[in-house]
């Protein structure tokens, strides 16, 4: 227990001295398709993807190995949190599309 | 063609699986009509909340209202999963007892409640997807809408099918056998249940994700490949969990071997 608390209060003081406010970047889902393709960010700081999603049908913007996923309707736009990134690159789909839909999200 | 199938199939499944396992146990209690019936009213008004927060899911365009819709699914998961482990609790307190339990009406209907109640909050979570993809299909220009809608409804048959036979299989187990699979099978749903809940909370960043990730064994199982994906619905595996997922996934289990193991005591 004492451990877990030590643990939480080392990386809760790393991650306070990393997250200022989120930088944000805005991708747009249309016709089965994420723009942008491929989208560098800056590693180890927390962004915010603004996701819209202009249809004609819904999608399920996600990546599985950052464990985020939403699920938006033709028109509805929502926001995304991911937390600071390891350098390296993040692949996105749009589950409801899988095999038109990529956005490679790079953090440098 | 296979996505309509394989989605469908993917977001109907636990369900059926809650379904089956709440199936086989009702089936080997004495009074079985009275929970039977509590279920399938659960299952229709799991359909119906899915309806709605699927058309929920349509109107709400903005922003505002889709956090509001995320704050609503949440609450939904962590509370599904907290019923689930309730209803565990109660089935394991009672074990031996179930006879006279469910011979007294008092008995019964809190039984036919808590089974409804979790087979409703199980469909309506996943059902509310299966809702969007169906319905959004019929809104995509292009492609056989009539062949993707017979895909979609071939993955929900072939989930139903799966539960059926958990439902059948179960048959064959011995009474303790079964008591014991259901009470693990149900607690692992609802241990994916708080991980979803907790993931979200993270990308609401209303959660730290603490030290993220604490490991990576992707090269072990990626919950990207299509096992490593059913695993990761359906028992919340995670290839790199997050510390406050694993303090989350660690409260759980201790609580639960916890308690169990006080019942078990008490009973001796």
């Amino acid at each position: 227990m004492a451990l877990w608390l030590g643990l939480g209060w080392a990386v809760e003081a790393a991650a306070q001295a990393a997250s200022a406010e989120p930088l944000v970047f805005s991708i747009v889902i249309k016709d089965g398709r994420i723009a942008p393709a491929r989208l560098e960010v800056p590693a180890g700081r927390k962004i915010k993807l603004a996701v819209k999603n202009e249809g004609p049908g819904p999608s399920e913007f996600e990546n599985l190995s950052l464990r985020v996923e939403k699920v938006l309707a033709p028109g509805a736009s929502s926001f995304l949190v991911i937390h600071p990134l390891k350098p390296g690159t993040y692949r996105f789909i749009d589950e409801f599309h899988p095999t038109t839909s990529e956005m490679l999200l790079i953090a440098k | 063609m296979l996505n309509a199938l394989i989605v469908v199939f993917r977001e109907s499944l636990e369900a059926m699986l809650v379904i089956g396992v709440l199936l086989a146990w009702i089936g080997r209690q004495p009074e079985p009509t009275a929970l039977k019936r509590g279920l399938w009213l659960g299952v229709a008004a799991g359909i119906g909340l899915a309806l709605a927060l699927g058309f929920a899911t349509f109107a709400a365009q903005s922003q505002l209202a889709g956090e509001a819709l995320e704050k609503f699914q949440v609450g939904m998961v962590l509370f599904a999963s907290g019923l689930i482990v309730q209803m565990v609790f109660w089935m394991h307190r009672h074990g031996r007892h179930m006879k006279q339990e469910l011979e007294a009406q008092a008995g019964r209907a809190v039984g036919a409640l808590g089974i409804g109640a979790v087979a409703a909050l199980a469909v309506a979570r996943e059902g509310a997807e299966t809702v969007i993809f169906l319905y959004g299909l019929g809104l995509e220009s292009g492609g056989d809408r009539v062949a993707l809608l017979a895909a979609g409804l071939a993955g929900f048959a072939l989930a139903a099918a799966t539960g059926w036979l958990v439902a059948r299989g179960a048959r064959f187990l011995s009474f303790r056998a079964l008591f014991a699979a259901s009470e693990i099978l149900l607690l692992v749903i609802a241990s994916s249940l708080l991980t979803a809940g907790v993931d979200r909370m993270i990308g609401l960043d209303w959660l730290p994700p603490l030290l993220d990730p604490v490991w990576d064994s992707s090269a072990l199982l990626d919950d990207g490949s299509t096992a490593g994906r059913l695993l990761a619905d359906f028992a919340g595996y995670r290839a790199r969990p997050s510390a406050s997922l694993l303090l989350a996934a660690a409260a759980f289990w201790s609580f639960v071997a916890w308690r169990l193991g006080r019942t078990a005591k008490a009973a001796t």
